[in-house]
């Protein structure tokens, strides 16, 4: 039974280290379902069948390995002490019953050591039930455990076993002799001893000492004629007037003390060190911080937020940078999905054939009227239109330079969501400029103005196609996405977006280029001055 | 209309439908970027408790051709009793149509019995242009929530608000990337609310997640606490043979310089895997952390001058610490004498605790090399473990710092970890029992005694208190 809750709780330990190292997740899994598996069984999930459990579907044998090294080094230890014990049982017993022919052999001598013998069974118990371990330091030199180990902390109560188990060998070992002696030799028993004392006070005491067995056996309680006739001065010559086999009386009390004071003394704390062990055992198993750990997981239902799905590696390729165009003159302005919203510069507005919204509120069939209007301007003879001077300043060919905003960045940074923008920021983020020629000649492009931060959708790319299907060949549709500000310019990755979108559709039909900033600024302050 | 609800979020592409979804069901593997398109397939995340599920979030793909589906969809409707049939009937239409596979996937859940969560960016200008979306999600005739997630750094959400209110039945702003905890749960709680026989089942949700939030930090106590006294106890140990000579200065120069190298790698390690550790247990898998590629010169390493001054405590706090530390040790004569001492070994062994705190506060006390015999001709030369008990507390600073950012943040954000050490104010809200009880088994690690289950179970308690205390230490601080 005690090697039962010892083993139990090595195995669990050992169990315990190797899951140390496995997820929580997994582990508090696998517990709630043992849990629930016990619960729909009627059964307690008590440790013992936690570990039949988990031994069912792994490889048990490392984790015995280890607790049955323990246990079988703990065994050579038991041995060691059931050698000794009977070992030196057998000296002591000899030195004890020690005869010359010439003295007496002392009971008093007898009754000492048997006391002293008691005193130790007791002294080495309470030790252990206090875990005084004096031989620690001695130990602590060669063991490996750490010191908050559960071997070590096994240590004192196994020990004390040990310990009560070679006293009960010594105990069994010394009574054998005994009974050898008695058999073999003719032992003179008398009692002496130095203080003043009669025979009456002597026989009171030994008459205590026998009280236990007094009843049972008369023979092994001596009474007081015995005890006068057998007392002796070392320093007196023999008494030769005593009967011999007076002396030889003893021998029943002294088995009898000795297994009374020596022998069950030892048995019961052995028996009782089992249990000590046995308690230890079960204390150290339910204090076990892997235990404490084990009922959390059984006890809590595990809560599976929906944290498996992982595509986190499967985004979209936004490692490839395209250039903006410049800002080209145009005869047609576009606005898509509420672009007209916002309040666009002049020089946009200014001098176009045809201005119309597209996408977002308008129905689709106004988007298809937009475009057959639109491909019917651009079919109109180029000359009559090219004629025509545009009464706007004339635009340089747009400098695009992508600022790095330090501010924002660093706004950026903190927000997660904008995390992803660095990759395309940082390429963008070179101050070169960016000087393209014109694309093609200015009464053939399209201005489609659009929100920057509004993702182009399926229905531009639509849109966009439809025009490819309706305008002519030479026709160039140039998206213009703006800010919420219109001084300032979009945000890079904004731009990186409508880039890509110009890139994957039809990169020779449509570009993207921005408003310059500093004209913006100069022709809405004319705008608010007029 | 048993089964667990679904929720399917919705709405115009690259608004922030995946990090609404990412924090929700705490994964931060979920593709997030500023790329529209990233969401090409809709995807369930459902929460479960012993297997069984309480609610599902579907994540889905942004609407591409709002205007072609309606258009579709009031051509082939006659009233408005047939809106939903008429729905389900484009969908079976169009599922193998590359044009509206977006269309298809996010619509499909709606068809099934999912309630609406529309996802709209609160930092961009209110416009009308998404009404066709709107109203093919009215077509579904399902329980509808807007949400208003503010991605960049202006904010319109108010206009949001008032415009998405005559659409919707509950309109709500929560920030994917910052809002609180306390917000997920209300969040939550709205869901349910959409539906009557929802809401029983998300309040069982939320109290599962607060109650898992709670755990979370006392199972935090407990790793920190495993951490420290790691670290606190560990030893670089080398054995030698007696005929290897390290005798001389030089050699034991040479001796202390290699263990010292390995002692201060595997404090480090330790450190980093006790971060891993918080993380895992927050599930936050894949953190960037800012200092990953720091070394010994860093400002941010553990051992830098920076980290001592902001994380040390003071020389004041050490020796009240020490104070009682030392009066509880002191006690223990007084028990002996069964309080015929009147109390004298606790007062004597509190001054010596305090004054040896306050000490040695100041010192830099690095761990020295030992030598000693071992018997048998070896000799074994021990580097650690470490002395100074600053170090206890800079590690405890910095690892309560790191569990509040990492309990505080959210799974849609993807910014890098950026721990900017802090002051060491936070620990002056400790109360006294938790200041002895932490110091009294630094102490006892710091001395190589064994420490027993109730005073580590005190230790663990106290560390609980630290992160509380520094919880509302930032809470203050904000």
């Amino acid at each position: 039974m005690t090697n039962r809750c010892v083993r139990l709780l090595l195995d669990f330990d050992a169990c315990a280290q190797r899951d140390s190292g496995q997820d929580s997740v997994f582990l508090h899994r696998r517990d709630r379902k043992f849990a629930l598996t016990c619960e729909e069984q009627g059964e307690k999930p008590t440790s013992k069948r936690w570990m039949a459990y988990i031994n069912r579907f792994n490889d048990a044998e490392a984790e015995s390995r280890q607790a049955l090294q323990t246990l079988r080094s703990w065994r050579r230890i038991n041995s060691g002490f059931v050698a000794f014990g009977a070992l030196f049982g057998i000296l002591s017993m000899l030195g004890l019953l020690f005869y010359d022919g010439g003295q007496r052999i002392n009971i008093t001598v007898i009754i000492a050591f048997v006391a002293f013998q008691l005193l130790l069974a007791l002294f080495t118990t309470v030790q252990s039930l206090a875990g005084w371990q004096p031989w620690r330091l001695v130990l602590r030199r060669f063991q490996k455990n750490a010191p908050n180990d559960i071997k070590t902390k096994l240590q004192p109560v196994l020990m004390a076993k040990a310990a009560q188990l070679g006293g009960l060998c010594f105990a069994f070992a010394g009574l054998l002799t005994l009974l050898t002696m008695v058999l073999l030799q003719d032992l003179a028993f008398g009692w002496s001893t130095t203080l003043e004392t009669d025979a009456q006070a002597y026989h009171r005491f030994i008459g205590i000492i026998a009280a236990p067995w007094a009843w049972l056996w008369s023979l092994a309680a001596p009474d007081l004629a015995l005890v006068e006739a057998t007392r002796f001065f070392r320093a007196s010559s023999p008494d030769t007037n005593i009967n011999p086999a007076l002396w030889g009386q003893w021998w029943p009390f002294i088995a009898m003390l000795w297994i009374m004071w020596t022998l069950l003394p030892r048995a019961i704390l052995y028996f009782t060190a089992g249990l000590i062990v046995e308690r230890k055992a079960r204390r150290l198993l339910a204090t076990h911080p892997a235990a404490a750990a084990l009922q959390y997981r059984m006890q809590t239902p595990t809560l599976e937020t929906g944290n498996e799905h992982n595509d986190s590696v499967d985004l979209p390729d936004i490692s490839q940078q395209f250039a903006l165009s410049p800002l080209p003159n145009a005869r047609v302005l576009l606005t898509w999905a509420g672009a007209h919203d916002t309040a666009l510069p002049q020089t946009l507005n200014a001098d176009k054939m045809v201005v119309a919204k597209v996408g977002g509120s308008m129905t689709l069939v106004d988007d298809r009227n937009t475009v057959a209007k639109v491909a019917s301007a651009l079919s109109k003879k180029s000359s009559s239109i090219s004629d025509t001077k545009p009464k706007t300043k004339a635009q340089k060919p747009y400098e695009y330079k992508v600022k790095t905003p330090k501010s924002e960045d660093k706004k950026a940074q903190a927000s997660g969501q904008e995390a992803q923008e660095s990759a395309p920021h940082k390429v963008s983020a070179t101050t070169s400029t960016i000087l393209k020629t014109s694309l093609k000649a200015d009464d053939h492009n399209v201005l489609l103005v659009t929100h920057s931060w509004e993702p182009p959708t399926g229905e531009l790319e639509d849109f966009i196609a439809n025009a490819y299907k309706n305008w002519p060949k030479t026709a160039h549709i140039v998206i213009v996405p703006v800010a919420t500000n219109m001084q300032r310019e979009p945000q890079p990755h904004h731009v990186q977006q409508w880039l890509r979108f110009a890139n994957r559709t039809l990169p020779d039909f449509v570009s993207v280029s921005l408003l310059p900033t500093d004209e913006v600024s100069s022709t809405l302050q004319d705008t608010q001055h007029e | 209309m048993n089964s667990a609800p679904n929720f399917a979020v919705v709405g115009h592409p690259n608004k922030g439908k995946s990090s609404i979804v990412a924090t929700l069901s705490q994964n931060d593997a979920i593709a997030i970027a500023l790329e529209p398109g990233t969401t090409r397939s809709s995807q369930s995340y459902p929460l479960s408790v012993d297997g069984k599920i309480l609610y599902t979030l579907v994540d889905t793909p942004g609407f591409q051709r709002p205007r072609k589906v309606l258009e579709w969809l009031e051509a082939h409707s006659v009233s408005a009793s047939d809106h939903s049939d008429t729905l389900k009937a484009f969908v079976g239409q169009h599922k193998d149509d590359e044009r509206f596979t977006d269309e298809c996937e996010l619509l499909t859940p709606l068809i099934e019995g999912a309630g609406i969560i529309y996802v709209v960016d609160g930092s961009v200008p209110y416009s009308a242009q998404h009404e066709a979306e709107m109203t093919i999600l009215r077509w579904t005739g399902r329980p509808s929530l807007a949400l208003i997630n503010t991605i960049g750094f202006e904010d319109y959400s108010d206009i949001w608000q008032a415009a998405l209110g005559q659409f919707f039945q509950v309109v709500r702003k929560f920030n994917a990337v910052r809002a609180p905890f306390e917000q997920h749960l209300s969040l939550l709680r709205a869901f349910g609310q959409l539906e009557p026989q929802w809401e029983k089942t998300l309040d069982k949700a939320t109290q599962y997640l607060s109650k898992q939030r709670q755990q979370r930090r006392s199972q935090s106590a407990s790793i920190v606490a495993k951490a420290l006294s790691d670290m606190m106890s560990y030893q670089e140990k080398r054995t030698f043979a007696q005929h290897e000579n390290v005798g001389s200065d030089a050699d034991q120069g040479e001796l202390a310089g290699k263990l010292s190298k390995r002692w201060y790698e595997h404090q480090r390690e330790r450190e980093q895997s006790l971060r891993k550790s918080i993380e895992h247990l927050y599930q936050h898998q894949r953190i960037r952390r800012q200092e990953t590629e720091l070394n010994w010169h860093s400002t941010q390493d553990l051992f830098s001058q920076d980290s001592r001054q902001h994380w040390a405590v003071s020389r004041r706090y050490l020796a009240s610490a020490g104070f009682g530390a030392g009066a509880i040790g002191g006690a223990s004569i007084d028990a002996l004498t069964f309080g015929a001492s009147l109390g004298t070994g606790a007062l004597l062994g509190g001054f010596m605790g305090a004054a040896g705190s306050y000490y040695y506060g100041a010192k830099l006390l690095s761990p020295a090399l030992k030598i000693a015999s071992f018997g048998k001709g070896l000799t074994t030369a021990t580097f650690g473990p470490m002395q100074d008990s600053q170090f206890a507390y800079i590690v405890l600073g910095r690892a309560v710092d790191h569990w509040w950012h990492i309990s505080h943040r959210n799974h849609a954000g993807r910014d890098l970890l950026d721990l900017v050490p802090g002051d060491n104010h936070w620990i002056e809200g400790l109360d006294k029992d938790s200041r002895r009880s932490i110091q009294r088994t630094l102490d006892k690690i710091r001395k190589q005694q064994p420490t027993d289950e109730s005073l580590q179970q005190r230790f663990t308690e106290a560390l609980q208190e630290c992160l509380a205390v520094y919880e509302k230490w930032q809470a203050d601080k904000a």
